[in-house]
């Protein structure tokens, strides 16, 4: 019994956790967007370094982050903040971003209306701008909460060297279960771990579905909606719209546009704006101003032999890169041809679709680190003795592909609910036929949903393939193990604690990733604003 | 006599077979229980142009669903030459009130869609499809996009992907709605032409709207709605020569009867 109250406790700290630093995510959120939009340069760095940090997987700099902490704060402190750190920065880009694009896009009107009462700043905040980035936070927090969860297990209990750190919660817990075999206990925890969760998605959906009905404002509303329009189907299609990832692109990019309301203040007024202004830069200023010291404190302390060593094994770490590259790949394509079939299925029939969306978010959320070893222990035997050499391999594609699936087929589903009801009238009245639908219609009409979906999903690919291509004793006596690839390398040299090395393989990640994000994400969704937005194609819809 | 008629099935089928499109009997109510209309009755003859016309929110845009088979009446049926209706075919065609084109394709491409799914090759189909764009004025404007074109020329790319279809019939809810008065205009002026030449196979139109004036300049046959739920409150025949003038004392003889029957809309107490 004892060991029961255990578990739902580190199930709690847990789950504590992960929700603990998503409400400080939106809490922070909702004065960095505010800054943000008040002050452009402030507005362009954080911007430009959320999109960088969003595509650059966390796990990839944790090397680095676990060094700071746990040698320079040290103690069950560090650790502890070593872990919320990694949990964090799963979860909090999402909400940041929603965010600020809910701020920038707060009708005019409304705040007209706030000028002209001349409401002060924490009135702004409370009536108008944080009752306006509900729904948006509603959407983004499903994905968060999958992300924070994701990383527990290697966020809890990690090795640097020969050290190994813990701090409590159902990761370490089920470490030490696993360890000394308790197999009882072990699905006992599983099937807790499994209670919270759906709890915890139950919950989200009943917030996302109180923030759209009640916060969203109705002009965004589409006037027609496929088939019969009720206020709970217009309501969930809204949460849709909230999630739509071009009015997000499309809304800070046109409302950089727009120039402001003239501004006739007296004199203080203006003092007071510049003030704010000034806030905003130099919070900026203040943030580049950590990462650089960041840097150069990092630089300063590699000595300069070992720089000639980081050098020479640069080539391999761009090889070992192909390989993940191609393991991506390989993960994208199962995604998305899986993402296309039921996707389309599940946003053409509602009643499965009432069921297999929660089923979808509920797995989704629940962590595959956590329950991969049992699944690898029950399946390896039959699995080798059918792919032979290729076994590991197909363990670490599987992982990467359930932890990743998920965003590309939310996004395509969501693309699809999100085409105006007129597109399917169109397709029903001539008779198009499956493919042709697909290729001329819903392909392209959720374009910039599919973009969004992919890059997300390549995103995250990365945190699946940085547990599975090292994970020793998976099971006891058995390693989980690929031959090239660098994230088993950034591992191999974590676990051995050569940080150095790990930390040089996890830069040169960063800067590819983020080269390729820039060069690909974002002219795929130039593209697709300039000509993919099915909303468009309806006049007046 | 009359009750025999709806009653008798076959005799239905064979009397809306006269008819190119003939809706019977038509109750409908939506799934929260709002009930639109009652025992709607609405016959198209060989190439004539049928009007609806009522206030917003009567159920205009729900009667055109029901007429294309996208929706489905509780009671009631509609017979395409006296073959039942049971869902969308490409032998109706509906032209949307909300402009609908495809951004990613050009407009020639928007009205090639017609043509791919009936089995011709792409050289046909794109020369029924230039075809198309032609007898709606846009010739030269082919390869443009959706959004480099004004809201009348979109109209005018959805009118030709939905005549490159070849529909015999044309459903057309407000058409000109989301036009200025300009463009609406020259728009109005085509489409008798466009719909009825001797190239197209279209052997009849229904459009419903909310503008009498529009309705008396293009309509054979009109159907006036009203009521809730809806019923048809009047009918009225317009037999002036084409082209029409709004100003001649006959037109607004039949606007003046319009009007009368528009008076505000009774609800019936449930
Ligand atoms: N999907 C729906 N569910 C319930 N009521 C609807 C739905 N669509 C339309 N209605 C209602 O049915 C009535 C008729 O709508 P509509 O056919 O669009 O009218 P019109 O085209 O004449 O303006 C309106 O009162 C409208 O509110
Ligand atoms: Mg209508």
């Amino acid at each position: 019994m004892n060991e029961i109250l255990l578990i739902t406790l580190a199930t709690l700290a847990t789950a504590g956790r992960v929700l603990g630093l998503i409400l400080i995510s939106i809490f922070t959120g909702w004065f960095l967007a505010y800054a943000a939009i008040k002050g452009k340069i402030f507005e362009n760095i954080y911007i430009s370094l959320i999109e960088v940090f969003e595509s650059v997987p966390v796990i990839s700099f944790f090397p680095i982050v676990l060094i700071i902490f746990v040698t320079r704060i040290g103690g069950p402190l560090g650790v502890e903040m070593a872990a919320d750190f990694l949990v964090f920065t799963a979860v909090v880009w999402n909400i940041w971003i929603g965010e600020y694009q809910a701020f920038k896009t707060v009708p005019r009107e409304m705040l007209e209306v706030a000028e002209n009462y001349q409401m002060s700043f924490l009135t702004k905040m409370r009536r108008i701008f944080i009752p306006f980035s509900y729904p948006r936070i509603a959407a983004n927090l499903f994905p968060s909460v999958s992300d924070g969860f994701f990383y527990i297990t290697v966020s809890e209990v990690f090795s640097v060297g020969i050290h190994t750190y813990q701090t409590f919660g159902i990761g370490t817990v089920l470490d030490s279960l696993v360890a000394s075999g308790q197999t009882r206990l072990i699905y006992i925890d599983l099937a807790i771990l499994a209670v919270v969760i759906i709890l915890i998605i139950i919950g989200l959906r009943e917030f996302s579905r109180y923030a759209v009905s009640k916060y969203t404002v109705d002009t965004d509303a589409p006037i027609i909606r496929r088939g019969r329009l009720n206020v709970k189907q217009t309501t969930r299609l809204l949460s849709v719209v909230a999630r739509n990832p071009l009015s997000r692109l499309a809304g800070y990019y046109r409302s950089r546009a727009i120039s402001r309301p003239p501004e006739v203040f007296e004199k203080h007024e203006i003092r007071k704006e510049k003030i704010s202004r000034y806030t905003s830069i130099a919070i900026g200023v203040i943030i580049l101003g950590l990462i650089l010291y960041s840097s150069v404190d990092l630089i300063i302390s590699v000595p300069h032999s070992e720089w000639g060593r980081l050098f020479s094994i640069t080539p391999r770490i761009v090889l070992y890169l192909l390989y993940d590259y191609l393991r991506v790949g390989v993960i994208l394509a199962i995604s998305f041809v899986i993402a296309i079939f039921l996707g389309y299925y599940l946003a053409m029939h509602s009643r499965a679709e009432g069921i297999g969306v929660p089923i979808i978010q509920a797995l989704s959320a629940y962590p595959p680190p956590i329950y991969l070893p049992f699944i690898f222990a029950a399946s390896f035997t039959a699995i080798h003795s059918v792919l032979g050499a290729f076994t590991d391999e197909f363990y670490v594609l599987s992982l990467g592909f359930v932890s990743t699936f998920y965003y590309i087929f939310y996004s395509f589903w969501m693309g699809v609910k999100a085409l105006p009801a007129e597109y399917f009238e169109v397709m029903k009245n001539l008779n198009m036929g499956y493919f042709s639908r697909m290729r001329s219609i819903i392909l392209p009409g959720t374009f910039p949903y599919l973009i969004s979906g992919i890059s997300s999903t390549i995103n995250s690919a990365w945190g699946g393939l940085m547990i599975g291509e090292y994970w020793p004793d998976i099971v006891a006596g058995r390693s989980l193990e690929v031959h090239f690839g660098l994230m088993k390398f950034i591992d191999v040299q974590t676990n051995t604690g050569n940080i150095a090395l790990a930390g040089w393989g996890s830069f040169i990640f960063g800067i590819v990733v983020a080269i390729y994000s820039i060069l690909f994400t974002r002219r795929m969704m130039d593209l697709a604003r300039k000509r993919y937005v099915a909303e468009e194609g309806v006049f007046a819809a | 006599m009359d009750e025999d008629l709806i009653k008798d099935n076959a005799m239905q089928r064979a009397r809306a077979a006269q008819y190119v499109l003939s809706a019977v009997g038509i109750d409908f109510s939506y799934e929260n229980g709002y009930k639109v209309f009652e025992n709607i009755n609405i016959d198209v003859g060989q190439n004539e142009f049928v009007a609806i016309v009522g206030p917003s929110g009567i159920g205009k845009s729900t009667l055109l669903r029901i007429l294309g088979g996208f929706l489905k009446p509780d009671r009631g049926s509609v017979y395409l030459f006296g073959k039942p209706i049971i869902r969308p075919t490409p032998d109706i065609i509906l032209i949307h009130q909300s402009i609908v084109t495809f951004p990613w394709l050009t407009a020639l491409e928007n009205v090639m869609l017609s043509l791919k799914v009936r089995n011709v090759s792409d050289e046909e189909a794109e020369k029924a499809a230039r075809n198309a764009l032609e007898m709606v004025g846009l010739q030269g404007f082919e390869d443009l996009y959706p959004k480099e074109m004004s809201g009348g020329m979109r109209q005018r790319v959805a009118i030709a992907r939905a005549l490159a279809a070849s529909p015999l019939v044309f459903l057309m809810d407000e058409p000109f709605a989301h036009l200025d008065e300009l463009t609406a205009e020259g728009l109005r002026q085509d489409i008798y032409n466009i719909l009825f030449s001797p190239d197209t196979p279209l052997k009849g139109v229904v459009l419903v709207s909310h503008n009498l004036t529009e309705v008396v300049e293009l309509a054979d046959e009109i159907y006036v709605l009203n009521n809730v739920p809806a019923t048809v409150v009047g009918k009225v025949h317009v037999d002036l020569p084409r082209p029409r003038n709004p100003r001649s004392e006959e037109f607004n003889q039949i606007l003046d009867a319009l009007y009368n029957y528009l008076t505000p809309p009774k609800v019936k107490k449930l």
